[in-house]
């Protein structure tokens, strides 16, 4: 029996976050979902929430997800980490390959939430 | 006037945030460097607010010439979009764009078409992806380039003076350079229903309610 | 019967008398229409056209803007302008044969548009206008409109160009440079010792001095693009598009020789002539440099060659990462 696994959302639209939570939840009701709207929250969260997966938009007030996104990397080394966003230019995905984490474009859609879980899903 | 709750806002700015998002990496194609494009916060306006916001509050500030580009929409259904930047920063972009440093007075036409194609490109990925999620049909017309003050653009489509303008804080960078303009979509009160009808389909297909 | 055959003959006799380009694909992107002004002024007949992929025929369109306003037009029914100043002429098109043997392409304006056929779905057009006579008038009122802001660009002692346009001319040449991956070099020249000459020989002559050295090196600049300005009190600068490390570092080379052959004596100098000490810094296609960047690794450059004992040039060389 797999233990639930666990994911942070970060996004400053309160309506992606909540896509993306109905996405995860619908095919995995039981795993742990928690939020943050900006990148300084989100590095807050993991002091005390260990995601697996962590979901980090770019184009965020504060610090922005690029800066965030490398942050967590060193806080996190297993983590999955995954750029969504709106901004799908070759900078900015090159720039995710540097730090070594994911990258996914919007709008956000079931089949990419699916992608993105799947390293969760699969046999360890 | 039209009033969406918070949910409904943010479904609208985030939509359009995608939008610019496709924008900015056209426009970077073009100039080979980095382009961002975001949308930080959308308002509901009538024209005459509309008009003061882009040319400042006193009345002097309100001649000042702007330069604007429009595009008209119909089908499912109509609007006029305008991409306006305010009088200091209007030839900025273009100046970036392009590559080259003139005053307003002195664009010339070759310039108005490289403006004229950046109002092309910015207002169909804002229009595009409205309508892609919105799942609806629209045709769209060539640019217009404009020069006036933003009453004279505003309601140069010949739109009652009473319509909606629902008015997009556009910001953009480029190479440091960072520049704040508008596009501006002007709705009647049919099209304005319709927007918040779809905004809700939408919200409630996303939402797992569909 | 005769009616619809008579207004096919009439609109087939209008598209092919049209002063513009038409290409019509549809929405698998094969070649539909090309008409008679595509044929004249591409060389090619719509014989080897008709019916072929528009991608396979252009491919370095694909991925490009035309490329994503024919995607728009086709799926969203949006029309899309494709402006000269933007779009550097995308169709082999030449204004007659002298034109081709120069490679010199028409300038050219597009607009893209979608085309709803009855019973054979939408359709794409492209429109092609010839904007090179707008352009070239442009092109001379620019010319003119340089010729009077250079009063204002210009130094008051040497009459070259000043630390202004020098500002504004660095940040045209550095973007242009990225845009079209061309090198950039930037030569950072300072004259040695020259407190000591002022203290010695009187600012009147430190002066002559100045006016000297600026005029033999505006002599050596071949291209229009190149740019010799006034940096600061007795630093110039020389702006080199197009120009890749090697190529700068002979100029700067004769640069060197060139101020030496000027043969004017300073007494309080350790080679007894005035010289001057060059830092070069060169943005290739794969560097990422901003303006300050640029300046500063010249400057940089220019600061070796003056610890390495003046009279010198020396290069920036980036270090590996």
């Amino acid at each position: 029996m797999e233990s639930p696994q666990t994911v942070l959302i970060v996004d400053d639209s309160r309506v992606s976050r909540l896509m993306a939570r109905q996405y995860i939840l619908g095919m995995h009701a039981d795993w742990i979902i928690e939020e943050a709207s900006t990148g300084e929250d989100a590095l807050e969260k993991v002091k005390t929430f260990t995601p697996k997966l962590v979901l980090m938009d770019v184009n965020m007030p504060g610090m922005g997800g690029l800066a965030a996104a490398e942050q967590m990397r060193k806080l996190l080394p297993t983590a999955h980490i995954s750029l969504l966003t709106a901004n799908v230019q070759t900078a900015t995905r090159n720039r995710a390959t540097e730090l070594g984490i994911g990258f996914m474009e919007k709008p956000i859609t079931e089949a990419r939430i699916a992608q993105l879980i799947a390293p969760l899903e699969a046999r360890p | 006037m039209i009033t969406l709750n918070e949910l409904q806002h943010d479904a609208l700015v985030e939509i359009f945030n995608i939008g610019v998002g496709q924008a900015a990496a056209s426009m970077s194609g073009i100039v080979n460097e980095e382009v961002t494009m975001s949308v930080p916060s959308i308002s509901f306006l009538n024209r005459a607010e509309a008009a003061q916001l882009l040319g400042g509050k006193n009345k002097l500030d309100q001649l000042q010439r702007i330069c604007g580009v429009s595009q008209h929409y119909e089908g499912a259904f109509q609007t006029e979009a305008i991409l306006m930047f305010p009088e200091d920063k209007s030839l900025e972009i273009v100046r970036l764009m392009v590559g080259e440093s003139v005053p307003l007075a002195e664009l010339t036409e070759m310039e108005q078409e490289a403006m004229s194609e950046i109002g092309n490109i910015i207002l169909n990925s804002c229009v595009g992806t409205l309508a892609n999620l919105f799942q609806r049909e629209l045709q769209g017309s060539l640019p217009v380039y404009h020069v006036g003050t933003s009453e004279e653009i505003l309601s140069a489509s010949g739109s009652a003076s009473d319509s909606v303008v629902l008015m997009l804080h556009i910001d953009f960078i480029l190479e440091m350079h960072q520049i704040h303009g508008y596009v501006a979509f002007i709705l009647d009160v049919s099209a304005l229903h319709d927007l918040k009808e779809q905004i809700n389909l939408y919200l409630d297909k996303v939402m797992g309610q569909g | 019967m005769s009616m619809d055959a008579n207004r096919t003959g009439l609109l087939e006799g209008v598209l092919a008398a049209v002063n513009l380009g038409a290409i019509v694909v549809d929405g698998d992107c094969r070649i539909v229409l090309w008409n008679r002004w595509m044929e004249r002024y591409t060389g090619v007949p719509a014989s080897e056209t008709i019916g072929r992929d528009f991608f396979s025929l252009h491919e370095d369109l694909r991925g490009k803007r035309i490329d994503s306003a024919i995607t728009q037009a086709l799926r969203s029914n949006f029309p899309s302008v494709l402006s000269q100043t933007l779009n550097k002429s995308p169709f082999p098109l030449y204004a007659d044969a002298a034109a081709r043997s120069r490679d010199e392409r028409m300038q050219q304006a597009l607009a893209v548009t979608p085309v709803d056929v009855a019973g054979a779905g939408r359709h794409c057009l492209i429109q092609i206008s010839d904007v090179s006579i707008a352009v070239g008038r442009e092109k001379l009122l620019r010319d003119q409109a340089m010729v009077l802001r250079s009063q204002t660009f210009s130094d008051g002692l040497t009459g070259i160009a000043n630390r202004r346009h020098f500002d504004v001319a660095i940040d045209k040449e550095l973007r242009r440079a990225k845009r079209y991956g061309n090198a950039l070099s930037l030569l950072m020249i300072d004259i040695d010792h020259f407190k000591p000459y002022n203290d010695h020989y009187g600012h009147q002559q430190g002066d002559q001095c100045l006016i000297k050295v600026a005029s033999a090196l505006s002599g050596m600049l071949q291209r229009s693009t190149d740019l010799l300005a006034r940096y600061g009190g007795e630093e110039f600068a020389i702006i080199l598009p197009d120009t890749d490390a090697q190529a700068a570092h002979m100029l700067a080379e004769t640069v060197r020789a060139r101020v030496i052959a000027l043969d004017l004596p300073h007494d309080q100098s350790p080679g007894r002539l005035v010289t001057v000490s060059v830092g070069i810094a060169t943005m290739n296609a794969s560097d990422q440099y901003d303006v300050p960047g640029l300046i500063n690794a010249a400057d940089r450059a220019l600061y070796a060659a003056k610890r390495a004992g003046r009279n010198c040039v020396q290069a920036h060389v980036t270090t590996p990462a």
